[in-house]
């Protein structure tokens, strides 16, 4: 049914469809990103499930995330070994989760993720000072992060463990009409 | 999150038991990685499949539900691609950020709007007179594209045209009646449209709108609002920028105390924003009565007749161009008074200049309407239906020409003499609020036209497509991305409900007044010799009366839609249901704030 493609199999693309939000023609779109960034490592031919890893300096160069300042972090959240090497699957995987068809609460789910620096599982004051200065280019002075992170716990901190749980996370993000 | 074992067959169990959509929805919902999802996906079908073979099913409706999943898939492939703007959406939301791409996203969802009315005009109204038409016997110039009258008069252009014969081809064959035709068209079309404006409202409302605790401002500012949609480097910067001058800001208010106004200082303030207001309802006043002359001394002169054509052309064209000028200008006037008075914050500034301009064009617009509904249509001019309609055409391309220039002057020579002439006024931004203003006034102004000229959607649809394409490219040469703070979902709800509260509405009530209350003309139209307009519906319920099949129809005409009873009653529920819900939301407020206490103690 439709173009044939040699890439992968039609189950493996039945289990794509299934598990991302993307359609057949985007995730072959995509595989072809993929490959661009290093055509000598990546081969043409998905199925017999090959291990190939991008390293993290060829996927933070791609023109999405180049100017982001999240990158690394996204990168790393994403990635199998959290070291911000990823495969085909982890690359999927990003992708779909920041699309625009994916729901606000997975979204939601993974932006904690990446607000959390230290992987605690919790958003705690150093990693909130480590969001502001990366989203005002390191331009405040110390005392003026540490006055804003403390006001961000204060308001957002539900059960007052002077720490953001996810759930705390989420339930901000429920009354924040523009979060993307 | 990794599960434990017996969760997971919990899980691939629960999975298993749903339809195969819901299923779909739930993996992809899940927050694991592909390998995790994807071996769950086999478990799950691998559990199907022994349940259908001991149920006895057949092997082949798996691989059945399998094939027609995948043709659903390339349907919907199919089907995005029919969207041609997607990519150029996209590129614009990454250059700019969502604040732009909200007024193209309301320019597309306009366009639909049109297209579908354009196809039901069309289909239902035009193409049956296209068989019943009269010849033309007027001769074309092209200063007709302009002026609408001419040759145009006895198109299908405008609703005099229209006969108020039944139209039948074949001897005894199906007959087409064209009266009720016209009228139901237009009213089913009002109909879906305010359905679907109403719902978009309640959704925009339901999704933006938290009504409940305070707002977490600075929590809110600094998780949830950056922009990951934004690509380019430079907007990149922008709003980091943005986000930190927001931020001083906010500290600045906190270490230094509230100011605190002497009293004298207050009356004063309070005093420039009174002045400043009357002044600009002056001006909103000025202007309607400007065009109410001008429009009264327009109908004596066209009564009385013209020396020549040319003077007559010209002079048709006066009143749409004097008030395009006055769309554009005053909105200017407004905003540079906004500058005199010092507004407290940005924000301020930027909504009432929204307000004032908002005033003008509803006062233009009811001032013109008013016009039309009183004079023009009590006038002894043969069919008043095509003035109005020929006004409406040209109101409506004299607009969109003006929306042209306005983007040749504001943004292109704007953009050349910042980067010339005077090196520090930089590059323009783009103006979405005046820009959403005027969408919705060329909207307005195409509703209330339907019903006089059943084309004009057809040619708002050809202007928005290539205000579309302008707005585009002029923003993509001459723009930067926005400097102020824009909130988005905010402002898009409230651009919705203005199309839906001042503008629909008052179509409706227009469209209302002219079917109830005024005497369409005797010599043409669908509706002549008629009382109203609406006394087609009567005349077609007594036709109906006459065929047994069709008894239940005019028993509901009689008993429902024409007895007031039936109303109260509805509007008595509808209150009472409102009533209800209201009292619902109150109760699990209080339930909120108790089990908020709950957790924090």
């Amino acid at each position: 049914m439709g173009n044939k493609q040699t890439i992968f199999t039609q189950e493996q693309l039945d289990a794509y469809q299934d598990c991302t939000f993307f359609t057949r023609k985007e995730i072959l779109r995509l595989f072809h990103r993929y490959r661009d960034l290093a055509p000598q490592l990546v081969p043409l031919d998905y199925s017999d499930k090959p291990a190939v890893t991008l390293p993290y300096e060829l996927i933070g160069s791609m023109p999405e995330l180049k100017d982001n300042p999240f990158r690394q972090q996204i990168a790393e959240v994403f990635s199998e070994h959290g070291d911000g090497n990823m495969t085909l699957d982890d690359f999927l995987d990003m992708f779909s989760v920041l699309s625009e068809m994916a729901p606000r609460d997975l979204k939601a789910y993974y932006a904690f993720k990446i607000y959390d620096f230290n992987n605690d599982d919790y958003i705690c004051k150093s990693d909130l000072e480590k969001t502001v200065n990366k989203l005002t280019r390191n331009e405040l002075t110390p005392e003026e992060v540490s006055l804003v992170c403390e006001k961000v716990i204060y308001e957002a901190d539900v059960d007052n463990d002077g720490k953001l749980s996810l759930a705390d996370f989420q339930h901000m993000i429920v009354r924040a009409p523009d979060f993307l | 999150f990794l599960l434990g074992f017996d969760a997971e067959e919990d899980l691939v169990g629960s999975l298993a038991s749903m339809s195969t959509n819901e299923r779909i929805k739930a993996i992809q919902k899940m927050p694991e990685t592909m390998r995790k999802k994807r071996e769950i996906r086999n478990k799950v079908l691998r559990e199907i499949t022994k349940k259908s073979r001991h149920r006895g099913a057949q092997c082949t409706q798996g691989t059945q539900g399998v094939s027609f999943r995948r043709f659903g898939n390339t349907l919907s492939e199919y089907f995005h691609q029919l969207q041609p703007w997607h990519k150029t959406l996209k590129i614009i939301g990454a250059e700019f950020g969502t604040s732009v791409l909200s007024y193209f996203v309301f320019l597309k969802w306009l366009l639909n709007l049109n297209i579908f009315s354009f196809l039901m005009n069309f289909g239902f109204i035009t193409v049956p007179q296209f068989l019943a038409a009269e010849p033309n016997n007027l001769s074309f110039t092209g200063l007709e594209l302009l002026t609408g009258a001419g040759y145009f008069q006895q198109t299908v252009l405008y609703y005099g045209f229209y006969t108020n014969a039944t139209i039948s081809k074949v001897e005894n064959g199906p007959s087409y009646n064209m009266q009720p035709a016209y009228i139901f068209t237009v009213g089913i079309y009002f109909v879906i449209c305010f359905l679907i404006l109403l719902f978009s409202v309640a959704r925009f409302f339901s999704r933006n709108f938290k009504l409940t605790k305070a707002v977490s401002v600075n929590a809110n500012k600094l998780l949830c609002t950056w922009d990951f949609n934004i690509t380019n480097e430079k907007a990149v910067k922008l709003q980091q920028k943005n986000l930190l001058t927001q931020i001083k800001e906010d500290l600045a208010e906190v270490n230094k105390e509230v100011l605190n106004f002497s009293v004298k200082e207050r009356v004063g303030r309070i005093a420039t924003h009174l002045l400043a207001w009357v002044v600009s309802l002056a001006t909103a006043v000025a202007a309607c009565a400007g065009v109410y002359f001008l429009s009264i001394n327009n109908l004596k002169l066209f009564m009385k007749g013209y020396s020549n054509d040319l003077q007559r052309q010209t002079a048709m064209l006066v009143l749409p161009v004097i008030v395009s000028l006055l769309n554009t200008l005053i909105p200017f006037f407004f905003s540079w008074l906004g500058h005199l008075e010092k507004f407290q914050t940005p924000g301020q500034h930027i909504y009432v200049t929204i307000i004032r301009n908002i005033i003008l064009k509803i006062s233009i617009v009811g001032i013109l309407c008013y016009y039309w509904l009183n004079i023009v249509a009590t006038s002894e001019s043969q069919c008043w239906e095509t003035l109005v309609g020929q006004d409406i055409y040209r109101l409506v391309l004299v607009d969109f020409i003006f929306c042209l220039l306005g983007s040749f002057f504001g943004e292109f020579l704007r953009r050349i003499i910042g980067t010339t002439v005077c090196m520090n006024l930089g590059l323009p931004e783009f103006d979405i609020g005046r820009n959403v203003l005027d969408l919705i006034y060329a909207q307005t102004l195409t509703w209330i036209g339907i019903l006089f000229s059943p084309l004009l959607p057809g040619i708002q649809m050809i202007a928005f497509l290539i205000v579309l394409f302008v707005k585009k490219v002029s923003l993509m040469r001459n723009c930067q991305p926005p400097r102020k703070v824009w909130r988005t979902a905010q402002m898009t709800t409230s651009f919705v409900f203005l199309l839906f509260c001042p503008s629909f509405l008052g179509v409706l009530s227009v469209i209302g007044v002219t079917v109830w209350r005024l005497k369409p003309s005797e010599e043409c139209g669908p509706f002549r010799g008629l009382p109203s307009m609406y006394a087609a519906v009567d005349e077609w319920i007594q036709i109906l009366e006459s065929y047994t099949v069709s008894k239940w129809v005019v028993w509901i005409y009689h008993n429902l839609i024409s007895s007031e009873l039936f109303f109260f009653i509805i509007s008595a529920v509808v209150l009472i249901v409102t009533y209800l819900y209201w009292q619902i939301i109150q109760a699990r407020k209080t339930m909120t704030k108790l089990l908020h206490n709950q957790i924090t103690n």
